[in-house]
């Protein structure tokens, strides 16, 4: 998942859209600073999707300053220092549009893609 | 919330990004050693992973910045690359500002004067471009003004005027004896500073009750200006009395500062209610009559009655009304040479109004400088264009990293926008500082008198030129900025001629015709009116002023009587004739070529019986013994006034040869025929002299008459001495002269007689210093202009040059060829500007003297130039050209 633009706020990009879906989703359980949030991702995606560094912390900005996630420091496990994010009641209202919104679209999708099936029998 | 924390709302906090990178990739490295890396594996193991620090830093913030200021970021970036480039090439950038400068302050110059006498001729007055002015006209189309019972009549009846005043302009004598001086005043009926809305900054401006008698107020409203100077700004003026013309007024009031009269070039200082016109002893209009008559003669033209016109109320309207009020009154109160009708037109026309002579002469020159502007913005595209084309390696290269057309083309409009901002800048500063400098060197030339032009440095007008000529450039460096975004990528990369080159070679072939049109209009311009001002300078007027001086004084602000005045006058030339230095001398009510027109009075001839409406009418001129010997007028038949031509002698006249010729077929016809000037005594012709230029040098040949002045005494007049010394030796040789008889008595002024004449050339003068800047400018830009697009044709050819060398071609025929090619686009850019020349210099007639419109010499020399400045600017790169190695031609590119 390689994000590269010289617009990282474009609302039409579906990609960053996706990547947010994604770190709000990771937040569910609990805050994590940003490090953590990569490998949680890469993890449950099994490797599948890497997020770079690169797209990530601009992500996060994005999110902090939509007001959707808030952050802190604080110490890892590990007692190390780290910036922890954490999911606003915003930001959950957010996590729940965007999920909507996602299986929508892979219903719309999945459609497009196995046309035999008809359309409504999913859901 | 604190400010910090609000800021670090909308600002990326630096410092806590970087610290939470660094925890990143502690923990990410920790995560490496503890898979069992060393700490340097796996420190640069994390650094790789994350990728660029500074990129991403960078993104961050980007999510912080708003829409708009990232934009600028890029127009700043944009700008500094523009400066960049432009600083590369000093030549090309001074050049484009140059040219916007010129352009700019020219035009900005200008329009400024062009919108302060059009628009708002009259300081301290709102409105003042809106006033109509009422004169009569008589049959044979002479102008003239009102009478003051005609005024009131018309003041009454005309509806189509919300008020009507009257005011002549006057020469005042101010204070007596030694400290006397003549100023301007303007006598005025009381409702002028009501109308014209005027208020009076101390006191009070004139009342209906100071209209009521003649003399019976004798009251004075001065300036702020004469105020300040001659009273110290005194609080108490009001109730303080002045001497005017030797009679005491009393100031009711001082007029608003912003306030300057209605001349709109004098600086008038003192306003003086028209009932006191007649004990003050003014003399006005074409008619003699006596003192009281002044008020109550309708035959005594007074003034051009103006006001406002109603609202609703058209132009045309007011013009018909006022006609037909004018014939019932000239039906019911029959009048014998009454004008034939009464006119109405707007301020910018009154008859011999400063407006009249000065508008057509701006119209002139803002036509010339939207010429000069014109030609910066060929100018402008060439330079671009060329410009472009000797990027085109670069823009190329650009296109083909990715960068949009629109990228491109913006950034090239970026550039322009560079190079036009600091030549708004600089041209605004030229114009501002040259308004005043061009206003002050008026004032200069016409000193001593007092002018006053209400012409200011308007910064709309500026700011509006500046504009104007921004848009131009910017407009003008769009074509081929856009022309050169649409590179042809394989073209370039081959070196190759592109299909386009054609286009672009017409595109420049247009710029070279263009700019060699426009400067060949505007060097026809210049020289025409630098012919004009020769032509002037050397026109003959009819008499000879140099080594003759004139010194001007009244005799009556010393009090004198009529027989005191005679004495003092023979005492004065018999003085005067005895000194040694003193070739001859003479005096004279009036001076030849005084710009203005003086009293024209009716005119008898005897035996001759006019037509009906034929309108007699002449300038006189008192004069005494030896005048026309003194001036070196040439004495055509008969004899000269001698000193036994007094009182007592038969009444005698002189008469000019246009007189003789048109009442009598011939100077020698014309002697011992009698004509009688106004109600005086039938006078017999004794002489007839050569026409001389009486008021203005394109003056048209008219009758004039001269009377002795021992028999037409006047209190105020010039005396002329003529000497071999230095002229201003003999000046103070006069002056002394004059003391040595009444030391109280004022002297109005002293002078070279020479010096009397630039009144009648200021205009000319002028007009020609604008248009020969002009003339000059526009060549200038002109001809760096096809210097640049013609020697960047050749650069362009250089592979050609090296390729027909090498086949054998001699330097020489080379020069030729591009020479031949030059001067094609030279003669076909000369004739079109020598067509719209003669198309367009008719409009110059009005500033024009001496000089036909279509002036064979003005044409032959702007063709001179244009070429020769083609034929250089071809020549001197082809040449530098064909110098060169012919392989390292090749080699060139």
């Amino acid at each position: 998942m390689t994000l590269h633009s010289s617009r990282p706020d474009a609302r039409t990009d579906l990609l960053h859209g996706t990547l947010d879906m994604l770190i709000l989703r990771t937040l569910q359980w609990g805050a994590q600073h940003g490090y953590a949030i990569g490998q949680t991702i890469r993890a449950q995606s099994s490797d599948v999707l890497q997020v770079e560094a690169g797209s990530l912390y601009p992500a996060l900005q994005r999110l902090a300053k939509k007001g959707w996630v808030t952050a802190k420091w604080g110490q890892t496990e590990a007692n190390q220092r780290a910036k922890f994010y954490r999911l606003t009641p915003a930001g959950k209202k957010q996590l729940l549009r965007e999920e909507s919104r996602w299986t929508e679209l892979v219903n719309a999708i999945g459609r497009v893609m196995k046309p035999a099936l008809a359309p409504g029998t999913e859901g | 919330m604190s400010i910090v924390s609000w800021l670090k709302r909308w600002w990326l906090d630096d410092e806590d990004f970087d610290e939470e990178i660094r925890a990143h990739l502690a923990i990410a490295a920790d995560e490496r050693m503890a898979d069992g890396a060393d700490r340097r594996t796996a420190h640069f193991a994390s650094l790789k992973e994350f990728g660029n620090v500074m990129l991403t830093t960078e993104a961050a913030r980007r999510v912080w910045t708003p829409r708009w200021l990232d934009a600028l970021r890029d127009r700043v970036s944009d700008v500094r690359y523009a400066i960049r480039a432009l600083a590369k090439n000093p030549a090309f950038s001074l050049t484009v500002v140059g040219v916007l400068t010129l352009g700019i302050g020219l035009n900005a110059a200008v329009f400024t004067m062009l919108k302060s006498i059009a628009l708002t001729p009259l300081a301290g007055v709102d409105g003042s471009a809106r006033l109509a002015v009422m004169f009569g006209e008589t049959s044979t189309g002479r102008q003239v003004r009102v009478s003051y019972p005609d005024y009131q009549y018309l003041r009454d009846h005309d509806s189509a005027f919300s008020g009507l005043f009257g005011t002549a302009l006057v020469k005042a004598n101010l204070g007596r004896g030694r400290g006397a001086r003549q100023i301007w005043g303007e006598v005025v009926t009381w409702n002028y500073f009501q109308v014209l809305g005027v208020r009076a900054e101390r006191g009070r401006t004139l009342l209906p009750s100071d209209e009521i008698a003649a003399g019976r107020h004798p009251v004075i409203v001065l300036s702020d200006g004469l105020w300040r100077r001659d009273f110290g700004a005194d609080p108490d003026i009001v109730g303080r009395t002045v001497e005017i013309n030797n009679d005491r007024l009393t100031v009711v009031g001082v007029a608003d500062p912003t306030f300057y009269g209605t001349t709109v070039v004098y600086d008038v200082e003192v306003f003086i209610p028209v009932m006191m016109a007649p004990q003050l002893g003014f003399k006005f209009g074409s008619q003699q009559t006596t003192p009281s008559g002044i008020l109550s003669d309708r035959r005594a033209a007074l003034f051009y009655p103006q006001g406002y016109l109603r609202p609703g109320t058209t132009l045309a309207n007011a013009a018909a009304e006022t006609d037909t009020l004018w014939v019932a009154l000239s039906r019911d109160r029959p009048l014998t040479d009454a004008a034939e009708r009464l006119r109405v037109v707007p301020f910018s026309q009154t008859p011999n109004g400063a407006p009249t002579f000065l508008l057509p002469t701006l119209g002139v020159l803002s036509a010339m400088g939207l010429l000069v502007l014109l030609i910066a913005c060929a100018n402008i595209a060439g330079l671009v264009l060329v410009r472009g084309m000797s990027r085109r390696g670069e823009i190329a290269v650009r296109l083909a990293l990715g960068a949009t057309r629109a990228r491109i083309v913006r950034l090239l409009i970026v550039e322009n926008l560079v190079l036009a901002v600091p030549g708004a800048v600089l041209g605004v500063l030229l114009a501002r500082r040259g308004i005043p400098v061009l206003v002050g060197y008026a004032e200069r030339l016409a000193a001593p008198e007092r002018v006053f032009f209400n012409i200011e440095v308007d910064s709309l007008v500026i700011g509006f030129a500046a504009l104007v000529a921004c848009l131009c450039a910017l407009v003008f460096g769009l074509v081929p900025a856009l022309r050169s975004s649409r590179v042809d990528l394989v073209s370039v990369i081959n070196e190759d001629a592109s299909p386009r080159g054609a286009a672009r070679g017409r595109l420049r072939a247009g710029l070279v015709v263009a700019q060699v049109a426009v400067s060949l209009l505007l060097l026809v311009g210049a020289g025409l009116a630098t012919r004009s001002v020769e032509a002037a300078r050397r026109a003959n007027p009819g008499f000879d002023a140099s080594q003759v001086t004139a010194i001007a004084v009244d005799v009556k602000q010393n009090a004198y009587d009529e027989s005191r005045g005679r004495l003092f006058y023979s005492k004065l030339l018999d003085a005067a004739r005895a000194d040694p230095g003193i070739e001859s001398a003479t005096l004279a009510e009036n001076l030849p070529m005084g710009f203005l027109d003086t009293r024209a009075q009716r005119v008898a001839i005897e035996g001759y019986e006019p037509r009906r409406g034929e309108d007699l009418a002449f300038m006189s001129n008192s004069v005494s013994s030896d005048y026309f010997r003194t001036l070196r007028i040439n004495l055509m038949a008969g004899r000269a006034f001698e000193d036994r031509d007094d009182e007592t002698a038969a009444p005698v006249a002189v008469v000019n040869n246009t007189l003789a010729q048109r009442f009598w077929g011939g100077a020698v016809n014309a002697i011992g025929k009698r004509v009688r000037v106004g109600e005086g005594d039938w006078r017999t012709v004794i002489g007839v002299v050569a026409d001389v230029k009486y008021s203005r040098i394109n003056e048209a040949p008219r009758p004039y008459l001269y009377l002795p002045f021992l028999q037409s005494y006047r209190s105020s007049m010039v005396l002329h001495t003529r000497g071999a010394a230095p002229v201003d030796r003999l000046v103070e040789q006069a002056r002394a002269h004059v003391a040595a008889l009444d030391a109280d008595l004022p002297i109005l002024y002293a002078r070279p007689m020479s010096e009397m004449r630039r009144g009648a050339l200021l205009l000319f003068d002028l007009t020609a210093t604008m248009l020969f800047i002009f003339g000059v400018a526009g060549m200038a830009l002109a001809a760096m202009g096809t210097y640049g697009l013609v020697s960047y044709t050749v650069k362009q050819s250089t592979r050609e040059i090296g390729i027909r060398m090498a086949l054998g071609a001699s330097g020489l025929s080379v020069v030729r060829g591009f020479l031949a090619r030059g001067l094609r686009l030279g003669a076909v850019g000369a004739t079109l500007g020598v067509v719209a020349a003669l198309g367009v210099s008719r409009l110059l007639g009005s500033v024009l003297f001496g000089v036909s419109a279509t002036d064979p010499t003005s044409f032959a020399r702007a063709l001179a130039v244009v070429l020769g400045g083609v034929t250089v600017a071809t020549i001197v790169p082809a040449w530098r050209a064909a110098r060169t190695n012919p392989l390292s031609a090749l080699w060139h590119q």
